[in-house]
C-alpha cells in the first residue's frame, strides 16, 4: 500500500476494476429482466398473479438495470479508466472514487427492491422515488468532484476529446436529474411532480431525450473515442473533426425533446421545432460515426482476427443506423405511422443493443484483462461466440419489432369505406404475436451472449491477480 | 407552454457556461496545435 | 599545407556538442528564452525553444517524451505545427544543455527560441480572434433556434407571453456577441470618427447598433413606433460570417509572416571572443559588440556582419542564396551573419550586430512589403470615402422614403443598405490577393520589396538581363585542354585533376568534374594557396597548377580563363575554362519569349564574352561593353518608346539602372540586400523563377480585377434592392458576408499554384 506521503505510482484501477465486474454482472440481470418480460408479453401467465413480477412493474426494473446499472457502471469504469491514463495522473479522490461505486450499487439495489414493490414516480427513466433520487444526486455529485479533479490535477495539458464528452456527459445528466425529479415528498417513497400535464410532459421527455443524447450517446462516444483508437493501434481519423463534431452535437440535442410528443397537447410550433433540430442531429452524429470508422483506415484487416474490435466497429454501424433513422422517425408524418409502435421499440433497442451494448462490451474486453495483469482474455473463442450471439441476436431483435411495429401502425389506422377502424385492438395485438416470439429468441441470444461474456470475465479475473497499472511518466523517474 | 419558462432561461444559463467554458479552452490553447493529440494516447501505456 | 596563419590554435576544434550549449547554461543567458516559474522559492524556469527536423505529428510526442525523460525536466510541450517547444525544468536539478542534449539524441535539432515575444503576441492575436468567432458561432446558433419558433408558428398559436420570453431569450445572447465579438468593428469605427477618416467598418457599426437598438427597442417596448420585430437572428448571423472572412484574412497574413520565421532562427548561441591578451573565451553572443574580434570554428556560423582579419576558408550562405555552393572567403573579405564557416577557423571582426545584419534586414524589408499599401489598395482607400458617404445618404434617403408610411420598415431598410454594401472587395480583398501571392512567392524563394511591383510586373512587355552573375553563374567548366607534346592528354587531366581534388576553388572544382576517374593516389603532399593553386608530388615529379603567375609561366591574353599545369621541365597542360551559364536560363528566357517578352542582354563585358553567352539562352538582342551610364540610356530610350521594362541584375553596380526600370529583378547572391532599389529579390539565384512571377503577377492582376468586377456587380444589383426595402436585414447580412469570403477565398487561390514550369 501506498504511503500518503509518497507520490502515487499506480492509477487507482480498483474501482474501475469493481465498476467493470459490476457492469457485466448488472448486464445479465438487466438483460435477464429483459427476457422475462419480453416473455410476458407472449405468455401473460408469466406475471404469476402476484403484484411483485408483474409487467407494469417488472418494465421499468429493466429499463433501469440496463441502463443506468449496466451502462451507468460501464460508464463509470471506462471514464475512471481513461480520464487517468489520458492526464496521466491518479484519480483525484480514491475515497470519492469508492464511494461512487457503492452508492452507486446501493442506488441499483434501491431500484431493484422499490420498483418490483410498486413504488414509482411513473416517469420514464425516472421512476426511482425521492430519496433515491437524492442519493443519485450525491453520488452524482461525487462523480464530478472526482472526475473534474482528476482533470485539474492532470500532467498533460491537452485535455483529449474523450474526456470533453465524459464532462458533458456528467454536467447534462446532473442538470437534467435535478431538474426533472423536481418533485414534492408525501410520504417516504412517495411524491408528485413539480410539473403537472403538458408541462410535465415537456420536462419528462426533454429530460428523456437528453439522457439518450448525453447518457447514451455522449458518454458513450466518449468511450469510443479512446478505446477505438486503442484496439485498432491507429489515432482518430481527425482530431479536428473530433473537436467539431462534439460542440455540434451537444448543441443541438438540447431542442430534439419535443420529437416524442408529436400529435400530443403540445403546442404545434414545438414539435415542428424539436423535428427539426432532430433532423439537423443527423449531421454531427453521422460526422462521429465516419471519424470512428475512418480510424480504421488501414487497419480493416485486422477485422478478421479480432473480435474486440469487431465489437467496437461493429456497434459504430449500429449508432449510425440508429442516428439515421431517429430523425427519420422524428419527421412528423412518419411518426404518425410509428409513434406507440413496436417500431419505437425497435429503434430503441438498436441503439442500445448495437451502439450501447457492443461498445460496452469491446471496451469492457479490451479493460478487463489488463486489470488482471493479462495479456488478453481467457478465452478468445468465447469473445467470438458471444459476438456472434448478440450480433444475430440483435437482427432477430429489431428486424422482428420493425414488422411488428409497421403492421401496428398500418393496421391502427386502416378505415372502413364507411369510416370505422378495420381492426380491433386485440386483432392487432395477435398478428404481432409470432413477431414477438422471434423478439424473445434475438433478446435469449443476447442474453446467452451476456452469459458467455460474464463467465469469460470471472475466468479471466481468477487467472490474473488485480494489477493497477504504473503511471509512466513517475516510472522514468523511479 | 410555462414550462418554457424554466427550460429557455435555463438554456440561457447553459450557454453563458458553456462560452465560460470556451474562454477557458481557448486561452488554455487547447485547440491549438491539435493534429498531433489524436497520437498521444497511444502510448500512454 | 602552407602555413598561412601564426597561431596553430586557431585549428583546434573542440568537440561540436559541448561548444554549442556551454552559453546555454550560463543563467545570464536565459533571459532570453525563457522566464521563472512559479514562485520565487521554486528554481523553476520555463524556456521556449524552436525544434527542426520534425516531420509528422507523431515526431512532436517523441520530442516530450526525450525531454520528459531528463531528470529535472518538470513537462514540456511540444506542437508539430508551431515547432516550438516549452519546457518547464528545475535549475537545482538540471541545465539547458541537458534537455538539448536530449533533444538531438532523439534525432532533432533545437534552437532558443528568441522571438518568443512576438510569437506569444501573434498567438494571443490569433485566440482573440478565435474566441470572438466562437462567441458570434454560437450565440448565432442559439439565437436562431429562439426566433425559428416564432418563423413557424401559425397565428395564434404562440402566446404573447411565450413570445416575449424568447425575445428576451434570444436579446440575452446577442449581448456577448455585441461585447465581445463586435469589438474590432467598434473601436475601428471609433477611430475612424476620431480621426475624421472612413472606413468599412463605420456603415457596419452604423448597421450593428441601429439593428440592435431596433431589436431591443421592439424586445421592450413593441408597443413604440419602431414595430415588434427584432432582428437578432439577422444580426448574430452577419458578425458571424464578417469575422470569418476577417479570420481568413487573419490567417492568410499570418502564413506569409510564417515564411519569414526560418529566417530569424539562425544564430549561434555562442561564440569565441578574443580578448585582450590574446586569449579567447566564449560567450554568448548577444553579448558581442562592434569591434570584437571572434574566432568562428569551422562548423559554427558567423554570429554577426563583419570582416576576415585573419585566416581563410570557405563559407556557406545559403540562408541568403538558397544554394550551398561555397565560396571563398579570405582576409578582408566580408562574411555575414547566420552563413555558416566550412573548413577553417578564422577571426573575425564585428561589424554590424543584431538588427543591423543583412539577414535581419531582409526581414525587416519583408514585414515591410506585407504593410505595404500598393498603388491599388490606395486607390481603393480613395474611393471608398466617397462611396461609403454615398452609401450613408443611401440609408438615409431609404429611411426618409418609408418614415411616413412605416417607421420599422424604413429603419430595416437603412440597416439593409448600410449592411449589404460591401466596399471589402476595393479594400479587402486588393490586399489579400497581393498578400497571398507575395506568400506564394515568398516560399520559392523570391522576396517581394513591394507589393505594387506585382501590378507593374504583369504589364511590362521586356525584359533586359545584365550577365554576368545574372545568367551566368559561379561554377565554372573547361572548354579546352591543351597538352604538352608526347604526354597523354587523359592521364593529364586526371592527374591534375587528382591534385585539384584538394581544393575547393570553383576553378579546381570545374577540373575535377571534368575527369570522370581521378588517379588519386598517384599524387601526393598536395599543397594549397589560398586563391593561386596547389603543388604536389605525381607520376611527372613535382607539379604544380594555378594561374600563370603561381607556375613561373607569362601571362598571355585570352578569352577565358586558364589554368596551367606545369612540372619540373615547363609547360604541362592549359585548361581554358569558362563561367556556367546558369541551367535555366535557356528556359527561362524561352518562356519569357513565349509568353510574349522580349528579351535583351546588357553587360559591360566584351562583345565575344557577352554573344557566347546570348546565343547559348536564345537572346537576339545584345548590347556588350557598357557603362552603367550607357546602360542607363539605353532604358531610358526603350522607356521612351513606350515600353515597360523589366530590369535583372546583381543589385551591385546597377542600382540606377534597375531603380529607373518599371520592375526591378536582383538575383545572385552578391546583393547588398540593404541598398537594394529593387522590388523583387530571387535570393536562390534560379532564373527559371522569372517567368513563374510573371504568371503570378498577371494571375494576380486578373484575380484583383475578378474582385473589383464582382464588388461593383454586387453593390450595383444589391444597393437599389436594400433601398427598396426587399433585403429582409438577415439576407443583407447575408450578403455582404459571402461577397467578402468570395472575394477573399478568390484572392486565396492565388496562394496555390497552378502550373509548374
Amino acid at each position: 500500500m501506498s504511503d500518503k506521503n509518497m507520490q502515487p505510482t499506480v492509477y487507482n484501477d480498483t474501482v474501475v476494476r469493481q465498476f467493470s465486474i459490476m457492469a457485466v454482472v448488472w448486464g445479465v440481470v438487466g438483460m435477464l429482466v429483459g427476457v422475462i418480460i419480453a416473455a410476458q408479453l407472449i405468455w401473460p401467465e408469466l406475471n404469476l398473479g402476484l403484484p411483485w413480477t408483474s409487467y407494469g412493474r417488472l418494465r421499468p426494473l429493466h429499463t433501469n438495470a440496463v441502463i443506468f446499472a449496466f451502462g451507468g457502471c460501464t460508464l463509470f469504469a471506462t471514464s475512471y479508466y481513461v480520464v487517468q491514463r489520458t492526464c496521466q495522473v491518479r484519480l483525484f479522490s480514491d475515497k470519492l472514487a469508492t464511494f461512487t461505486f457503492w452508492g452507486w450499487q446501493l442506488v441499483i439495489l434501491a431500484a431493484a427492491i422499490s420498483l418490483p414493490l410498486g413504488y414509482t414516480t411513473a416517469k420514464e427513466y425516472a421512476e426511482l422515488e425521492w430519496p433515491i433520487d437524492i442519493l443519485i444526486a450525491i453520488v452524482w455529485v461525487s462523480y464530478a468532484i472526482v472526475f473534474f479533479g482528476t482533470i485539474a490535477k492532470r500532467k498533460v495539458k491537452h485535455i483529449y476529446v474523450a474526456n470533453w464528452f465524459f464532462a458533458s456527459f456528467i454536467i447534462a445528466v446532473a442538470i437534467l436529474h435535478i431538474v426533472n425529479s423536481a418533485e414534492v415528498p408525501a410520504g417516504w417513497m412517495k411524491s408528485y411532480s413539480a410539473y403537472a400535464g403538458v408541462q410535465d410532459a415537456m420536462v419528462e421527455w426533454w429530460y428523456g431525450h437528453n439522457a439518450v443524447g448525453f447518457f447514451l450517446t455522449a458518454g458513450f462516444l466518449g468511450i469510443m473515442y479512446y478505446f477505438v483508437p486503442k484496439q485498432a493501434e491507429r489515432p482518430v481519423y481527425s482530431y479536428r473533426l473530433s473537436i467539431v463534431h462534439f460542440w455540434a452535437l451537444i448543441f443541438t440535442y438540447m431542442w430534439a425533446g419535443p420529437h416524442h410528443l408529436h400529435y400530443t397537447a403540445l403546442p404545434d410550433w414545438t414539435q415542428t421545432l424539436g423535428m427539426v433540430f432532430s433532423l439537423i442531429l443527423l449531421a454531427p452524429s453521422w460526422g462521429g460515426m465516419i471519424n470512428g470508422m475512418m480510424t480504421m483506415s488501414g487497419a480493416w484487416h485486422k477485422l478478421r482476427d479480432d473480435p474486440i474490435l469487431r465489437f467496437l466497429i461493429v456497434s459504430l454501424s449500429f449508432y449510425g443506423m440508429s442516428t439515421f433513422e431517429g430523425p427519420m422517425m422524428a419527421i412528423k408524418t412518419v411518426n404518425a405511422l410509428s409513434h406507440y409502435t413496436d417500431w419505437t421499440i425497435a429503434h430503441v433497442h438498436s441503439g442500445a443493443l448495437g451502439w450501447v451494448g457492443l461498445i460496452s462490451m469491446g471496451s469492457l474486453y479490451y479493460m478487463v484483462p489488463r486489470l488482471f495483469g493479462m495479456k488478453q482474455m481467457y478465452s478468445k473463442r468465447a469473445i467470438e461466440l458471444h459476438f456472434w450471439m448478440a450480433t444475430i441476436g440483435i437482427v432477430l431483435y429489431i428486424s422482428s419489432m420493425w414488422i411488428a411495429g409497421v403492421m401496428e401502425g398500418l393496421m391502427w389506422r386502416a378505415i372502413n369505406t364507411d369510416g370505422t377502424l378495420t381492426y380491433t385492438f386485440v386483432e392487432v395485438v395477435k398478428a404481432t404475436h409470432p413477431f414477438y416470439m422471434v423478439r424473445l429468441l434475438g433478446g435469449v441470444l443476447y442474453l446467452g451472449g451476456m452469459v458467455v461474456m460474464l463467465w469469460n470475465v470471472l475466468k479471466t479475473a481468477s487467472s490474473g491477480h488485480p494489477t493497477d497499472a504504473a503511471i509512466p511518466h513517475l516510472v522514468a523517474h523511479a | 407552454m410555462d414550462i418554457l419558462f424554466l427550460l429557455i432561461p435555463l438554456s440561457v444559463v447553459l450557454v453563458l457556461i458553456i462560452l465560460g467554458g470556451l474562454w477557458w479552452a481557448v486561452y488554455q490553447g487547447q485547440f491549438e496545435d491539435i493534429e498531433q493529440e489524436g497520437s498521444r494516447i497511444l502510448d500512454d501505456d | 599545407m602552407q602555413a598561412v596563419l601564426p597561431d596553430s590554435d586557431l585549428f583546434a576544434e573542440p568537440e561540436r556538442e559541448v561548444v554549442q550549449w556551454i552559453a546555454l547554461d550560463d543563467p545570464q543567458e536565459w533571459e532570453e528564452f525563457s522566464h521563472p516559474h512559479g514562485g520565487s522559492q521554486s528554481n523553476l524556469w520555463e524556456s521556449n525553444l524552436v525544434i527542426e527536423g520534425m516531420h509528422c505529428a507523431a515526431c512532436s510526442l517523441n520530442v516530450e517524451h526525450a525531454l520528459k525523460s531528463v531528470e529535472g525536466v518538470i513537462s514540456a510541450e511540444v506542437n508539430a505545427s508551431s515547432e516550438r517547444a516549452r519546457i518547464i525544468w528545475s535549475a537545482d536539478s538540471t541545465k539547458p544543455s541537458d534537455w538539448m542534449r536530449a533533444i538531438v539524441r532523439a534525432g532533432y535539432r533545437a534552437l532558443p527560441a528568441t522571438d518568443t515575444s512576438l510569437f506569444e503576441k501573434r498567438r494571443k492575436e490569433q485566440r482573440l480572434a478565435l474566441w470572438r468567432w466562437l462567441v458570434a458561432g454560437f450565440c448565432m446558433l442559439q439565437v436562431m433556434m429562439y426566433t425559428m419558433p416564432a418563423y413557424i408558428s401559425g397565428f395564434g398559436d404562440m402566446t404573447p407571453d411565450v413570445r416575449m420570453l424568447l425575445q428576451w431569450a434570444a436579446w440575452i445572447l446577442t449581448l456577448p456577441v455585441m461585447i465581445f465579438s463586435c469589438g474590432p468593428f467598434f473601436s475601428n469605427a471609433w477611430r475612424d470618427i476620431k480621426q475624421h477618416m472612413i472606413s468599412m467598418d463605420f456603415p457596419v457599426s452604423l448597421g450593428i447598433i441601429i439593428t440592435f437598438g431596433v431589436s431591443t427597442a421592439a424586445t421592450f417596448q413593441p408597443s413604440g413606433w419602431w414595430g415588434q420585430q427584432t432582428y437578432f437572428d439577422s444580426l448574430t448571423m452577419f458578425v458571424f460570417f464578417l469575422l470569418t472572412g476577417r479570420w481568413l484574412e487573419l490567417r492568410l497574413r499570418s502564413r506569409t509572416a510564417g515564411a519569414l520565421d526560418d529566417l530569424m532562427r539562425r544564430l549561434p548561441d555562442s561564440v569565441e571572443r578574443q580578448n585582450a591578451d590574446g586569449s579567447f573565451t566564449r560567450i554568448a553572443v548577444r553579448r558581442l559588440m562592434l569591434g570584437n574580434v571572434v574566432r568562428v570554428l569551422a562548423g559554427e556560423s558567423f554570429p554577426a556582419d563583419g570582416t576576415i582579419v585573419m585566416g581563410e576558408t570557405q563559407v556557406d550562405e545559403a540562408l541568403l542564396t538558397g544554394e550551398s555552393r561555397p565560396v571563398l572567403r579570405s582576409m578582408g573579405s566580408a562574411v555575414i551573419a547566420g552563413s555558416h564557416n566550412l573548413n577553417s577557423a578564422v577571426l573575425v571582426k564585428v561589424e554590424q550586430l543584431g538588427k543591423s545584419t543583412r539577414y535581419a534586414q531582409i526581414v525587416a524589408l519583408m514585414e515591410r512589403a506585407s504593410v505595404d499599401k500598393p498603388r491599388l489598395a490606395l486607390l481603393a482607400d480613395r474611393l471608398a470615402r466617397p462611396f461609403i458617404l454615398l452609401v450613408l445618404l443611401a440609408a438615409a434617403g431609404a429611411a426618409a422614403f418609408w418614415w411616413r408610411n412605416d417607421p420599422g420598415r424604413a429603419l430595416m431598410a437603412a440597416v439593409a443598405v448600410l449592411v449589404v454594401t460591401c466596399p471589402c472587395a476595393l479594400s479587402l480583398a486588393t490586399p489579400a490577393a497581393m498578400l497571398a501571392s507575395a506568400g506564394f512567392l515568398a516560399r520559392r524563394g523570391v522576396l517581394v520589396r513591394r507589393l505594387q511591383a506585382l501590378e507593374a510586373f504583369a504589364g511590362i512587355d521586356t525584359v533586359i538581363f545584365d550577365k554576368t552573375g545574372t545568367l551566368t553563374s559561379d561554377a565554372m567548366h573547361i572548354v579546352s585542354t591543351a597538352v604538352r607534346e608526347g604526354v597523354s592528354a587523359e592521364r593529364v587531366l586526371q592527374t591534375a585533376s587528382a591534385v585539384a581534388q584538394h581544393s575547393m576553388h570553383p576553378v579546381s572544382r570545374a577540373l575535377v568534374a571534368a575527369s570522370k576517374a581521378t588517379m588519386v593516389d598517384t599524387v601526393s603532399d598536395v599543397k594549397e594557396v589560398l586563391g593561386q593553386g596547389l603543388s604536389a608530388n605525381s607520376e611527372y615529379g613535382q607539379i604544380r597548377l594555378g594561374s600563370a603567375k603561381f607556375c613561373g609561366l607569362e601571362t598571355l591574353p585570352a578569352d577565358s580563363v586558364q589554368l596551367y599545369l606545369v612540372d619540373e621541365h615547363g609547360w604541362l597542360a592549359s585548361f581554358a575554362i569558362e563561367e556556367d551559364i546558369r541551367p535555366d536560363a535557356r528556359n527561362a528566357v524561352c518562356a519569357l519569349q513565349e509568353a510574349g517578352i522580349e528579351v535583351q542582354v546588357l553587360s559591360g563585358d566584351r562583345l565575344q564574352a557577352v554573344q557566347r553567352v546570348a546565343s547559348q539562352v536564345g537572346i537576339s538582342v545584345v548590347s556588350s561593353d557598357c557603362t552603367p551610364q550607357d546602360k542607363l540610356s539605353h532604358l531610358q530610350s526603350l522607356q521612351q518608346q513606350g515600353r515597360h521594362v523589366a530590369m535583372i541584375g546583381d543589385g551591385l553596380n546597377d542600382g540606377p539602372v534597375l531603380a529607373s526600370a518599371h520592375v526591378s529583378i536582383a538575383i545572385g547572391k552578391a546583393v547588398p540586400v540593404a541598398q537594394a532599389q529593387s522590388d523583387f529579390v530571387v535570393l536562390s539565384g534560379k532564373l527559371i523563377l522569372i517567368p513563374q512571377m510573371l504568371i503570378q503577377a498577371r494571375r494576380t492582376m486578373l484575380i484583383v480585377r475578378q474582385n473589383l468586377i464582382w464588388a461593383a456587380l454586387y453593390n450595383a444589383v444589391c444597393v437599389p434592392l436594400a433601398v427598396m426595402g426587399w433585403l429582409s436585414a438577415w439576407i443583407a447580412g447575408l450578403g455582404m458576408a459571402l461577397s467578402s469570403l468570395i472575394v477573399i477565398l478568390n484572392a486565396a487561390r492565388l496562394a496555390r499554384s497552378v502550373e509548374v514550369i
